[in-house]
C-alpha cells in the first residue's frame, strides 16, 4: 500500500534528467574575406547594380553561394541573395511555377520538368554548373586507418551484400590486406539529397551488375540494418561515432578528424574532383539552345588516375528569356562573377569545395551571353 | 483565405468596446454584451471555418495523388527523389506509415502516461504546497520547449544514454519479439524516440490531471480517511473513480499531440517504410509527421501531393482520438464531476 513513493520518485528523477539537460547550439560562420586577385571577376562587377535575387533548392550549394554572394556584394553593395536552401527538388518545383529568378539543382530539369518551365518562360530554361563538389566515402573502422574501395565493393555495401569489415572483397581491394571481423553498418540520408543522386550514378555506371537498383536516385533502397540520418551533417556526425559504419557524405560535410577512403585508388582532393570534371564532364543539352547539363562519363574517369571517381556538380537553373530586363541584367551578372575564378574561389573557400574547371566556366560564360 | 476573417474578428472587436467600466449605466454594459457576444461567437465560428479550410485544403491537394495510377505515374516513379518509387498505390505508400505513427505514440503513452499522472498526484495530493507550485511550473515550462530542441537533446543525450539499455535488454530479453534484432550502435532507435515523444506529451497528460485531481471533492476525501483508508486507499477510492473521464482524455490529448509530433522524431529515429515492433534497431516505422519532413523539400509536385494526402490521413486519426476522447469523458462523466465545472456555469 506504499507504491505511490515509487511513482513520486521516479518523477522526481525525471525532473531532475530534464533540468540537468542543456541545448547545444552551433554557430560561427563569418564572412569570407574575398582575396581579388583577378582583373576580371570582381573587377568586371557593375558596383552601380542593385535588387533582390530571389533563389532557392540545393542544401548543398547553399554555402557557396553565401561565398559566392559575400563577395559579389562587397563591390555591388546594393545586391542581397536570398537563397533558400529547400531542397532540388523543391527548387525546381517552385522555379517552374515562376516564383523564383534561379533555381539551385543538383540535378538538372528533366523533360518533364522542362515542359513544365517552358510554359511559365516562352524561351525555355537553361541548366548551369555554379558549383563542383565530391562525395566522399567516410567510414568509422580503427583497424583501418588507410583504406580503398573499388566501384562494384561499394555496391555490394551499400545493397546489404556484404556485411562485414572482414569480406575478402574489401581485402582484395587493399592489396590483400584483411581487416578483423566487424559488422557495417551503412549510414545514410533519410531525406533525398543530390548526394545519393550522384554516388548512384557513379555506382550504376561503374558497379554494374552489382548495383541492380540504377541511377540517379535520391535515397539509398532500404536494407536491413541501414542507419538513416536526417541532413548530411547528421550522416557525417553518425558515422564518426557508429564503430564500423561507413557512408556517403558531401566532401563539404565532412568533419575534421573524419576518415575518408579511397575510391578506385584514388584519394579524395579539390584537386582529384577538378581532374574528375574536366576529364570525365560530357554535356548533353536540353532542348533549350545554350544548356550546360550534362552527365560524367565515369569510364572516362577511371581511366584517368589522378581523377575522384565520385564528383558531384550542381546547377543554377535559370529562364533563357527573362521577363524584366532589370532582373536578368542583375542575375546574368551574378552568375557571371560566380563562373569567375574570383567567384570560384570565393565559393570554394567557404564551402570547402572544389573549383570548376576553366573549360566549363568558359562555356557557362558563352551561355550566359545568349540569355535574354 | 482565412486570414481575412481572423484579423477583422481580432482587429475590429476592441476598438468598439469602449464602454465605461464599473457602475456603468444598463444601456452602456449591453453594448459591451452584444459586441462581447459577437466576438465571441465570431471567434467560435473562425475555428470551425479555419477547420474546414484545411480540411478542404487537404483533400484538394491530395485527391490527385490517392487517385493516381501510381505504377503509371511518371512523376511518382521520379528516381531523382525515389522515395514513391516501387510503390503500386497510395494505400500501399501510406500503410506502414500510419502503423509507425501509432506505434510510435503508443510506446510514448506507455512509457510517458505513468509518469505524467504520477507527477501530477504528486502534485496534487503529496508534495508540501511550496514545492508543488514550483514543480507545476517547471512541467508546464516543458511544453515550451521547442521540439527541435528535444530532437537535439534526443541525439546528444538520450541516444548514448540509452546505449547499455539497448545492449542489456536486447542480450537479456531478446526472445521477446520487442527487443530482438541488431541493436542501432549509434542509438537511433525507436525507443529513443519514444522516451523523448513521452517527455514532450507529460506536460500536457499532467496539467490536465493535476486540475481534475484537485478537483476531486474533500468532503469524499475526508469521508474516506475518516473510515481508515491510508492516503493511497483514499487516492483509489475517491481520487481515481473521480478523475478518471479526465486522466482518460488527458491522456488521449498527449496522444494527440504525439501523433503529429514531427521534427524530434525525424531528427533521432532511423525511419523505414517499414512494419516493424523492433525498438532496439536502425529499422523502424516512420511517423506520417517525419516522413513529410523529410521527404518535401526533395518532392516534385506529384509527390508533394501524396505527402500532403498523408497529412490528411494524419488529420482524420488526429480527429478520430480527439472525438473519442471527447465520447469517453462524455459517457463516463459522473454525476459530481458536472456540478462542479465551472465553465458551465459562466455560460
Amino acid at each position: 500500500m506504499k507504491i505511490s513513493r515509487a511513482g513520486s520518485i521516479a518523477a522526481f528523477a525525471l525532473i531532475g534528467t530534464l533540468a540537468l539537460a542543456g541545448c547545444s547550439a552551433t554557430s560561427g560562420t563569418d564572412t569570407p574575406s574575398a582575396a581579388p586577385t583577378s582583373k576580371v571577376g570582381l573587377d568586371a562587377i557593375d558596383a552601380s547594380l542593385t535588387g533582390t535575387i530571389t533563389a532557392a533548392g540545393s542544401s548543398a550549394q547553399v554555402a557557396a553561394q553565401t561565398g559566392y554572394s559575400a563577395a559579389f556584394a562587397s563591390v555591388a553593395t546594393g545586391v542581397t541573395l536570398n537563397y533558400n536552401p529547400e531542397g532540388s527538388g523543391g527548387g525546381r518545383k517552385d522555379f517552374i511555377a515562376g516564383s523564383l529568378d534561379f533555381a539551385g539543382s543538383d540535378a538538372p530539369l528533366s523533360a518533364d520538368e522542362l515542359a513544365q518551365a517552358t510554359a511559365t518562360f516562352p524561351g525555355g530554361a537553361l541548366d548551369i554548373p555554379v558549383y563542383l563538389d565530391g562525395v566522399a566515402i567516410q567510414y568509422n573502422d580503427k583497424d583501418a586507418s588507410t583504406l580503398n574501395l573499388s566501384a562494384s565493393t561499394l555496391a555490394k555495401i551499400f545493397a546489404g551484400k556484404i556485411t562485414d569489415w572482414s569480406d575478402p572483397a574489401i581485402a582484395t581491394d587493399n592489396n590483400g590486406k584483411a581487416l578483423p571481423a566487424k559488422k557495417i553498418t551503412v549510414v545514410t540520408r533519410s531525406d533525398s539529397s543530390g548526394t545519393m543522386q550522384n554516388l548512384t550514378n557513379y555506382l550504376a555506371g561503374e558497379a554494374g551488375s552489382d548495383w541492380p537498383a540504377g541511377p540517379n536516385l535520391g535515397t539509398l533502397p532500404q536494407i536491413t540494418g541501414m542507419d538513416l540520418q536526417k541532413g548530411g551533417a547528421a550522416v557525417a556526425t553518425e558515422i564518426a561515432a557508429v564503430d564500423g559504419a561507413i557512408g556517403g557524405v558531401d566532401h563539404s560535410a565532412l568533419t575534421s578528424g573524419a576518415t575518408v577512403a579511397s575510391v578506385d585508388g584514388v584519394k579524395l582532393s579539390n584537386d582529384a574532383i577538378g581532374e574528375a570534371m574536366a576529364t570525365g564532364f560530357s554535356i548533353k543539352p536540353n532542348t533549350t539552345p545554350g544548356d550546360l547539363s550534362g552527365g560524367f562519363d565515369y569510364a572516362k574517369i577511371k581511366a584517368d588516375t589522378k581523377a575522384y571517381p565520385i564528383p558531384l556538380v550542381s546547377y543554377a537553373i535559370i529562364p533563357a528569356q527573362f521577363k524584366d530586363a532589370a532582373k536578368k541584367k542583375l542575375v546574368v551578372a551574378y552568375l557571371e562573377f560566380i563562373a569567375s575564378a574570383d567567384g570560384q574561389k570565393a565559393g570554394a573557400t567557404k564551402a570547402n569545395s572544389a573549383e570548376l574547371p576553366d573549360a566549363i566556366l568558359k562555356q557557362v560564360v558563352a551561355t550566359l551571353a545568349t540569355v535574354k | 483565405m482565412t486570414a481575412t476573417p481572423a484579423a477583422a474578428a481580432n482587429g475590429g472587436g476592441p476598438r468598439n468596446t469602449g464602454a465605461p467600466t464599473g457602475l456603468a449605466a444598463m444601456k452602456v454594459s449591453k453594448v459591451g454584451d452584444r459586441v462581447f457576444l459577437g466576438l465571441s461567437s465570431g471567434a467560435a465560428w473562425l475555428i470551425m471555418v479555419v477547420l474546414a479550410g484545411v480540411a478542404i485544403f487537404l483533400v484538394i491537394q491530395a485527391a490527385p495523388a490517392i487517385a493516381a495510377n501510381w505504377t503509371q505515374n511518371t512523376a511518382l516513379q521520379d528516381r531523382t527523389s525515389g522515395f514513391t518509387l516501387g510503390y503500386d498505390n497510395f494505400w500501399q505508400y501510406v500503410s506502414p506509415l500510419l502503423f509507425g505513427t501509432i506505434w510510435a505514440s503508443f510506446l510514448a503513452l506507455l512509457l510517458g502516461a505513468p509518469v505524467a499522472v504520477g507527477i501530477a498526484l504528486f502534485i496534487s495530493h503529496y508534495a508540501p504546497r511550496r514545492v508543488s507550485g514550483v514543480l507545476g511550473y517547471l512541467v508546464d515550462l516543458l511544453a515550451a520547449v521547442p521540439s527541435v530542441v528535444f530532437g537535439l537533446w534526443g541525439i546528444v543525450v538520450i541516444r548514448p544514454f540509452l546505449g547499455p539499455l539497448n545492449e542489456f535488454l536486447n542480450s537479456s530479453f531478446g526472445w521477446i519479439p520487442l527487443f530482438s534484432g541488431d541493436v542501432a550502435k549509434g542509438g537511433s532507435t525507436l525507443l529513443a524516440g519514444a522516451v523523448v515523444l513521452a517527455v514532450m506529451i507529460l506536460p500536457i497528460i499532467t496539467s490536465i490531471s493535476r486540475e481534475i485531481f484537485l478537483q476531486t471533492p474533500s468532503l469524499h476525501e475526508e469521508a474516506a480517511l475518516a473510515l481508515g483508508a491510508t492516503r493511497w486507499e483514499m487516492i483509489r477510492l475517491a481520487v481515481f473513480p473521480y478523475a478518471r473521464s479526465g486522466i482518460i482524455s488527458s491522456i488521449l490529448l498527449g496522444l494527440g499531440r504525439a501523433l503529429g509530433e514531427t521534427m524530434a522524431i525525424a531528427m533521432i529515429v532511423s525511419p523505414k517504410l517499414i512494419i516493424s515492433f523492433q525498438v532496439l534497431t536502425n529499422d523502424n516505422p516512420a511517423t506520417i509527421a517525419s516522413n513529410i519532413a523529410n521527404k518535401f523539400g526533395g518532392a516534385n509536385q506529384t509527390q508533394a501531393d501524396a505527402l500532403i494526402a498523408t497529412g490528411l490521413l494524419l488529420f482524420v486519426v488526429s480527429f478520430a482520438v480527439n472525438f473519442v476522447a471527447r465520447w469517453i469523458v462524455g459517457r463516463t462523466s459522473a454525476t459530481p464531476r458536472r456540478r462542479r465545472i465551472p465553465i458551465r456555469k459562466a455560460a
